[in-house]
């Protein structure tokens, strides 16, 4: 395959070879002629090296068409879809599975505080802020969870029922919205095996899920729970709204030493 | 808080002028595995810190996790405990036999925006005495004292079940292969988990509060499904209570030592060590060693007492150490095989037994 290439790097070195000795012998005329012919061959050379360089590589395959919704727009339709606060991570997976265009969960990290920002700069200026979930005990910003600010305080406060309420709450109704799609594309029912594995009942192998099933297992379990997690909601929630300024109640308060006596009930 | 006593003057002299060394849950571990060996003990208690010592007497060792394992097991964890931990609630149900109902869970990994460890330790404390209804701590911050000194520990989950008691849940992410797993890393595991049923039940104050059996959770084969497997941690939790209570009674390790003895590096005003090695050689050669090859992966000194072994059967491993029980070296060893050495009298069954193997070796080959 390297052929001419390497006759030609043997060429140019006899003729390099030949130039010096021309030159030492005093030959003028000879080794200006030697000179020519070294530069034709090194241009022939730079050719056939050419030549030999790969196929450029294949274009990469298209990327997904870009998002036509700003990131927000996005976040916030995943979270509608979902009808609980959410980890950055599904808020992805569901994007993914009913959306085009993709988001990474390294974008969503500064959002929130972005978020609070704007927020605080000018308050309800937007008709939505994306914003935390809160404890039910301290009303700290619950780790790692966005929430919408339309929703009601009841919604977005975590007690400690809520992490599983809210999964069984998201897996109803993302069987629910599955169910209405005619093709659900592979995505989508990875997603939905994701949930019905870790609810009882609701399916016995990844191909088996069917979104009715799933929602019937969710729903079922969901009853278990929902009595006991809305008094510990409803009742945090009343705590937030008689204590916490309008900011506070979106993004959280900051736990001072001071709340120890008062907050850490 | 349980008030601390003072500790004793002699550690501080022991340990020169440098504060103490912290100890974690897998220093603690570390100390139950070689309980015979009293060299470990005192550094250990007095809080000397061993890395600098072993690379001033120019035997480091190469210690430390790899940050592609401390990755890989974050990554793994994260999975288990996303979604209001659905794979782990979904494991501890089989194992455990959770209710559908005991799903209650609880963050302590911070308390609102705050992680110092005070206040997570507090708070932890609270939870876990009087947060009754709660089902799953995540990460809650135990506290233990160690010679003297309080030690932050941090186990994975601990879960509650309302019918019986509180069970240490460790993540690992060794993978469980065909129901086998390495059996190193699970007696590393079992005796860190041991660790953590200690430090809780001294928490709780009722010891029958806190399972025997932990959890442990590891990638099922080959991929990325956990699996639970129950361990009973009795054994380790003697071992850990003896070391414990041994490092406590700092009068009796220390009453063997000559008085005034220092493993201080003395450091220069760069922080470099000044102290004379062959010094520190004979101020360690006080403490007697027991070393095992073992030690080699889980002591900062091993390099060093290996070296201080060679020739010693004990160099050889555990099991060659006691079949010749009462020969300390390898040149005896050998002499009592060739016959050019009758030995003491207390050596004669391990003479008569070398001698024999000496002979069918010499026949068979």
């Amino acid at each position: 395959m390297t052929g001419p290439a390497e006759a030609l790097e043997r060429r140019i070195d006899d003729l390099r070879a030949a130039v010096r000795r021309a030159v030492t012998a005093g030959d003028r005329a000879r080794a200006r002629t030697l000179r020519t012919e070294l530069h034709r061959a090194e241009q022939e050379w730079e050719s056939a090296l050419e030549a030999l360089a790969p196929e450029p590589a294949p274009p990469a395959p298209v990327p997904a068409p870009a998002a036509l919704l700003p990131l927000r727009e996005q976040v916030h339709q995943a979270l509608t879809l979902l009808g609980a606060p959410a980890a950055p991570k599904l808020i992805v997976q569901v994007h993914e599975a009913f959306s085009t265009g993709g988001i990474t969960s390294a974008r969503l990290t500064s959002l929130r505080r972005d978020e609070e920002r704007s927020f605080r700069s000018a308050p309800q200026m937007r008709p939505y802020y994306l914003c935390a979930a809160l404890t039910a005990d301290l009303l700290a910003p619950a780790r790692g969870l966005l929430a919408v600010s339309t929703w009601p305080m009841a919604t977005r406060v975590i007690g400690p029922l809520s992490p599983r309420v809210d999964f069984l709450t998201a897996a109803a109704r993302l069987a629910e919205q599955i169910e209405r799609l005619a093709d659900p594309g592979p995505s989508a029912r990875r997603l939905l095996w994701r949930f019905a594995a870790n609810i009882p009942g609701a399916a016995t192998g990844p191909d088996q899920a069917s979104p009715t099933a799933v929602a019937a297992a969710a729903l079922a379990e969901l009853d278990l729970h929902r009595a006991a997690d809305q008094r510990h909601r409803d009742d945090a929630a009343r705590r937030a709204r008689d204590r916490l300024d309008e900011a506070q109640q979106l993004f959280g308060t900051k736990f001072g030493v001071v709340a120890r006596g008062a907050g850490a009930t | 808080m349980p008030k601390l006593p003072p500790p004793d003057p002699r550690l501080a002299l022991l340990r020169g002028s440098v504060p103490p060394k912290r100890h974690n849950a897998r220093t603690i571990a570390a100390l139950t595995t070689n309980p015979g060996c009293v060299r470990r003990a005192v550094l250990d208690t007095a809080g000397i810190d061993k890395d600098a010592l072993a690379r001033h007497l120019e035997f480091p060792a190469p210690f430390g996790q790899s940050s592609f394992a401390i990755t890989r097991g974050n990554a793994f964890e994260a999975q288990l405990k996303a979604d209001g931990c659905a794979e782990l609630l979904t494991l501890l149900r089989e194992t455990l036999e959770l209710d559908l109902t005991e799903v209650a869970y609880a963050d302590l990994e911070s308390v609102g925006d705050n992680t110092s460890e005070d206040v997570r330790n507090t708070y932890s404390e609270q939870q876990l005495a009087h947060g009754g209804e709660n089902t799953l701590f995540d990460h809650p911050l135990l506290r233990l004292i160690v010679a003297g000194q309080s030690v932050y520990l941090e186990p994975d989950l601990v879960a509650f079940q309302h019918q019986g008691r509180f069970h240490v849940v460790e993540i690992k992410s060794f993978a469980v292969i065909d129901g086998q797993a390495d059996p190193s890393k699970v007696a590393a595991a079992a005796i860190q988990s041991a660790v953590y049923v200690h430090a809780l039940r001294q928490l709780l104050g009722r010891p029958e509060a806190v399972a025997d059996e932990v959890v442990l959770v590891c990638p099922k084969d080959f991929s990325n499904r956990p699996v639970a497997t129950k361990v009973d941690v009795r054994k380790q939790l003697l071992v850990l209570d003896h070391q414990l209570k041994r490092m406590d009674d700092v009068d009796t390790l220390l009453s063997a030592l000559p008085a005034g003895l220092s493993l201080g590096l003395a450091p220069g005003p760069d922080g470099t060590p000044t102290r004379p090695v062959g010094e520190l050689t004979a101020a360690l050669g006080e403490m007697s060693a027991r070393y095992s090859p073992d030690c080699l992966s889980h002591c900062e000194l091993g390099f060093f007492c290996r070296d201080e072994a060679t020739g010693c059967t004990d160099a050889l491993g555990t099991a060659v150490r006691e079949q010749l029980g009462g020969v300390d070296t390898v040149a005896e060893a050998l002499q009592l095989a060739q016959g050019t050495w009758a030995g003491d009298e207390y050596q004669a069954e391990v003479a008569a037994v070398l001698r024999t193997t000496a002979r069918v070796f010499s026949e068979t080959a």
